[in-house]
């Protein structure tokens, strides 16, 4: 932390909600990925906090397409500037968890299938925040979100996170990692890796949502680190399929992280106790992966 | 035929009031339209919203460009942004301030009336969301809809969206605020500063908006221009910082989500032009040398 | 050396790639339009052609590669039809608006429902308002012309917008048929390399393309495009005479005209409708009926000053269309009606062959005769006439 460069790639300006976490992932992938770098987004938080016309907190070229495509329109991006003799520059996708794990994930088999020289970034908050808080398949067992409101008859979402890194390993790319802002070391190492490799590089960091998550703007990281110790989030990467653990879970209570959240408040005693025993499971395979 | 512009921020429920004055129109026979400024909301980010009240249907679809009314959340609000645009002398505000309306500038010398809603929501609701309370010192300060009507209305939107308790208790809000309500008259010395918006022919926009960074008539635009954009004004707490407990860690520098924390090597310094007040600097310092107060 | 070989439409399609020297292929397989893709990607094996070949996961996908390279900074290409076209449709229109010089072979076939795979214009119409330059093709020979000259117009600065070359399903894409291929060196010459100014992602030089933009500017980003559509039809012309110059094939540009001049009707045809009408105008030439064809080469632009000088040295006009706009008529007719607003000449619609069903000689008599019938009463028995369809009169 203490070599990254002052200058900021992402400027001040940029009209995130107070307390957003993808701000803090964004500004420090920046500083590892260096000016010989263009940016794709898809339609996100961070497409419209990070640039509305005619603004722009990037000073890297920015494209934007649609929103299903992040993967193939980096995949095209960087074909075209080989083409062009400027194959050193990185070509970094900036996607959301939606973007990612639903409408996005077949653009992203394809690119990871041919191993199209890129980073794929997707910063996970566990639910479409900008379009006003809405079930994705990243959003975890439990919560509540605009579509899965905590009604008479059923409360927040009963289905469970998918597990979208996995799914990435299994397409044998170089390079899968989880990170997470409250673990800014491990978080830049894997940033730096992920840049000096080449081939298809995938990795999901976990950033939390003050707005959609409702919580005290101040505790983003503080929740950031909790969901790392309960298990909920793993940090782990896979070099060419090969799984190391970075940091094994505490496994504290599920509950301690969960009471910190308005999104979770209704959260009956067995509802948690079945996304704990989920955490539980998720440890299992995860550890699993790792071949001795 | 009425019309009137809220002031909020984002988060503060602005559209809400004004749907809930829609609805308070409906209740006494009136037509009540109420619409948002049509954008991406940011939370702490000014915005807007309307309410347009008739005897009849209303067929006008256009936004609000003079209104008759204003209605202000938050009195810090008036720092930021143009309040009395399109506010003509007959125009009335109410207004969100522990001050007494003589001691607002609005810009223009116009009736105003004014409530602590701030303290009312507290005081009522535990919270200091004042998008309720202030609808009782519109209702008191326009004498344009009863009372009575606008609890109806609060049950009615409120109601349906967080639930018919807490719809009953922002109803309640209001009743305190319409009686605590002061009416006067504001200032009008303060010259309003209007950010000058670039405008450019579709000849001198780049072709299809691919623009690199360009000084405009209206500032930067293109790579890097957010740097123009203060985001400071967003501001309800401020962190202060002890020089003398920091160990230059830079956590809060990693972890500041705006950029705004520089490394002065002897000691951090804090950009206020920018700083949105998260607090998160000052829940991850280790060392507690920051302290989040009200700004 | 010129050499002249029997090829079908989809070879032609691929070899004006290669002769373009494209810089980047991503294509998605389609029928009919597999061969292009097939063909391409021999060339690419092969040697032949130095470019990066995307095989990627869905016609949506090769799309955003050739916007993203094209945004780039590259030259690019692909091929679709049908329901490929309809899945792009969405990244269509970031083409037309980030103003990207995209050229696209797209092999007309029915658009489902029910799934068909013949020849039907109703892939490509509905595409018409995404601000892609619309161009309906007659011959093979006429498919590898227009791949090489729509760079050349795409990539004009006062153009820069992408363009479809439309052939029909079958009927072109897997037809074999002489055409000559020219010179790699003399196409270079016509046609340089792509220098991109006003879009590219070169970290030396940042841009922002695409972002989200509120009201006060897609108005004016709507309105460049439109001017840049307009723009094209002059472009059109100066390319097609200057291709006439260079290698000896002159299509006339926006329109084709034959046997217009004196003639009491005029039938506007599109796609390969055109090549049997041809010699059934002499037909009725030859039997004394004043009768002519206007080849619609682009439907976008539309040609509507040219259409409009069509009127006025005729009594009627036929319009033939292979798709419909449900409760209005052919796509094509709507816009020669509209062109003609204010001409007090009777304007008819023919459908046929919708769903790749064969439109034979007697379907364009029977179109002539309906256009000499109103010509000579001043007025249409009817507006828009479904040829051939069983228990429809037409």
């Amino acid at each position: 932390m203490k070599d990254l460069p002052d200058e900021e790639l992402f400027t001040a300006g940029h009209t995130a909600c107070p307390g957003c976490g993808c701000p803090i992932m964004v500004r420090a992938a920046m500083k590892i990925f260096g000016p010989n770098t263009v940016c794709y987004f898809p339609a996100n938080c961070l497409l419209v906090f990070g640039a509305t016309y005619p603004q722009d907190a990037f000073k890297v070229p920015y494209l934007h397409v649609l929103f299903e495509n992040s993967a193939v329109c980096a995949s095209g991006i960087k074909r075209g500037l080989k083409k062009l003799g400027k194959g050193d520059v990185n070509v970094v996708a900036f996607a959301g968890d939606g973007g990612t794990a639903d409408i996005g994930i077949q653009a992203l088999s394809g690119a990871a299938e041919r191993n199209e020289d890129i980073i794929y970034i997707c910063y996970d908050n566990e639910a479409y925040m900008n379009t006003g808080i809405q079930r994705s398949g990243s959003t975890p067992h439990g919560a509540w979100t605009t579509t899965t409101p905590v009604g008479k008859k059923i409360a927040g979402k009963e289905l469970y996170k998918k597990d979208v890194p996995r799914i990435m390993i299994a397409h044998d790319v170089p390079y899968v990692a989880t990170a997470s802002i409250g673990h800014p070391a491990d978080m830049l190492r894997k940033l730096e890796k992920a840049r000096d490799l080449k081939g298809f590089r995938y990795l999901q960091i976990f950033a939390p949502c003050p707005t959609g998550w409702r919580f005290d703007t101040a505790k983003t990281v503080q929740l950031a680190k909790m969901a790392v110790d309960c298990g909920l989030w793993t940090l782990y990467e896979a070099e060419d399929g090969k799984v190391t653990i970075n940091k094994k879970p505490k496994m504290t209570p599920v509950k301690d992280y969960v009471k910190l959240q308005g999104r979770f408040r209704h959260m009956t005693d067995e509802q948690i106790d079945s996304l704990q025993e989920w955490a539980n499971k998720k440890w299992e395979r995860d550890s699993a992966m790792v071949i001795e | 035929m009425y019309e009137v512009r809220f002031h909020g921020r984002g988060g503060q429920g602005a559209v809400m009031a004004a749907q809930a004055l829609a609805s308070a129109a409906h209740i006494e026979g009136n037509y009540g339209v109420a619409f948002p400024f049509f954008g991406a909301e940011r939370r702490g980010a000014p915005v807007l919203a309307f309410t347009r009240v008739d005897k009849d249907r209303i067929y006008t679809k256009t936004q609000i460009y003079e209104p008759d009314y204003v209605v202000i959340l938050d009195d810090r609000l008036i720092e930021l942004v143009n309040v009395a645009q399109g506010l003509k002398e007959i125009a009335v505000a109410v207004v969100n301030s522990q001050k007494k309306p003589e001691e607002l500038d609005l810009g223009i010398p116009i009736k105003t009336g004014v409530v602590d809603a701030t303290s009312v929501a507290l005081e009522v609701l535990g919270a200091p969301i004042t998008n309720s309370s202030i609808l009782g010192a519109f209702a008191k300060t326009t004498g344009e809809v009863k009372i009575e009507s606008i609890e109806g209305g609060i049950r009615d939107i409120f109601g349906h969206r967080i639930g018919e308790e807490l719809g009953e208790k922002n109803a309640k809000a209001a009743r305190a605020a319409y009686e605590k309500t002061e009416v006067g008259t504001c200032r009008g010395e303060r010259k309003m500063e209007v950010k000058k918006q670039w405008l450019p022919t579709y000849k001198e926009l780049p072709l299809g908006a691919a623009t690199r960074p360009m000084q405009t008539d209206a500032g930067l635009v293109g790579p890097g221009s957010f740097i123009d954009n203060k985001t400071g004004s967003w501001r309800t707490f401020k962190p202060v910082y002890d020089k003398d407990k920091c160990n230059m860690c830079r956590f809060c520098w990693f972890y500041c989500p705006e950029g705004c924390i520089y490394d002065k090597k002897e000691e951090m310094v804090f950009d206020f032009d920018y700083c949105k007040g998260c607090g998160i600097c000052a829940n991850e310092c280790p060392k507690e040398a920051i302290e989040m107060v009200r700004d | 050396m010129v050499e002249k070989r029997v090829v079908t439409g989809n070879y032609a399609a691929a070899y004006g790639a290669l002769l373009s020297r494209v810089d980047l292929i991503a294509a998605y397989p389609i029928t009919p339009q597999t061969f292009v893709v097939e063909h391409a990607s021999e060339f690419v094996n092969n040697g032949m052609l130095d470019a990066e070949f995307m095989r990627v996961e869905s016609e949506h996908s090769a799309m955003s590669a050739c916007v993203s390279a094209t945004a780039a900074g590259a030259r690019t290409f692909t091929a679709t039809a049908s329901q490929g076209l309809a899945l792009m449709h969405e990244v269509l229109f970031i083409a037309g608006s980030a103003h990207l010089p995209i050229v696209m072979p797209v092999i007309n076939r029915t658009v489902a429902g029910p799934i068909g795979i013949w020849a039907e214009h109703n892939d490509t119409m509905p595409q018409r308002d995404t601000g892609w330059l619309q161009c309906y093709i007659e011959s093979n020979q006429e498919v590898l012309d227009m791949i090489i000259q729509a760079y050349k117009i795409c990539e004009d600065k006062r153009v820069l917008l992408p363009m479809m070359v439309n052939l029909d399903a079958f009927i072109l894409s897997h037809t074999v048929e002489p055409v000559e291929f020219p010179d790699i060196e003399d196409v270079d010459k016509f046609l340089p390399k792509y220098k991109p100014e006003h879009a590219r992602l070169w970290p030396e030089d940042p841009m922002i393309i695409g972002s989200f933009s509120p009201p006060e500017y897609i108005q004016e980003i709507r309105y460049q495009t439109d001017e840049s559509m307009n723009n094209s039809r002059k472009v059109i012309e100066e390319v097609n005479s200057d291709f006439a110059k260079a290698f000896r094939r002159d299509y006339y540009g926006m329109i084709e005209e034959y046997q217009t001049d004196d003639a009491d009707a005029i039938l506007i045809t599109l796609g390969t409708v055109t090549s049997t009408a041809r010699p059934i105008v002499d037909e009725y030439r030859d039997a004394g009926k004043k009768v002519g064809l206007v080849k619609l080469r682009f439907f976008r632009p539309y040609p509507t000053e040219l259409i409009r000088k069509i009127a006025e040295k005729t009594k009627a006009i036929g319009v033939y269309d292979r798709a419909v706009s449900f409760g209005s008529g052919g796509p094509s007719w709507i816009d020669a009606r509209s062109a003609l607003y204010g001409y007090n000449i009777p304007v008819i619609n023919f459908l046929a062959g919708l769903g790749g069903r064969d439109v034979m000689a007697s379907d364009v008599r029977l179109m002539f005769d309906r256009t000499l019938e109103a010509a000579k009463e001043g007025k249409a028995k009817k507006d828009v006439v479904w040829i051939g369809t069983r228990g429809v009169e037409p």
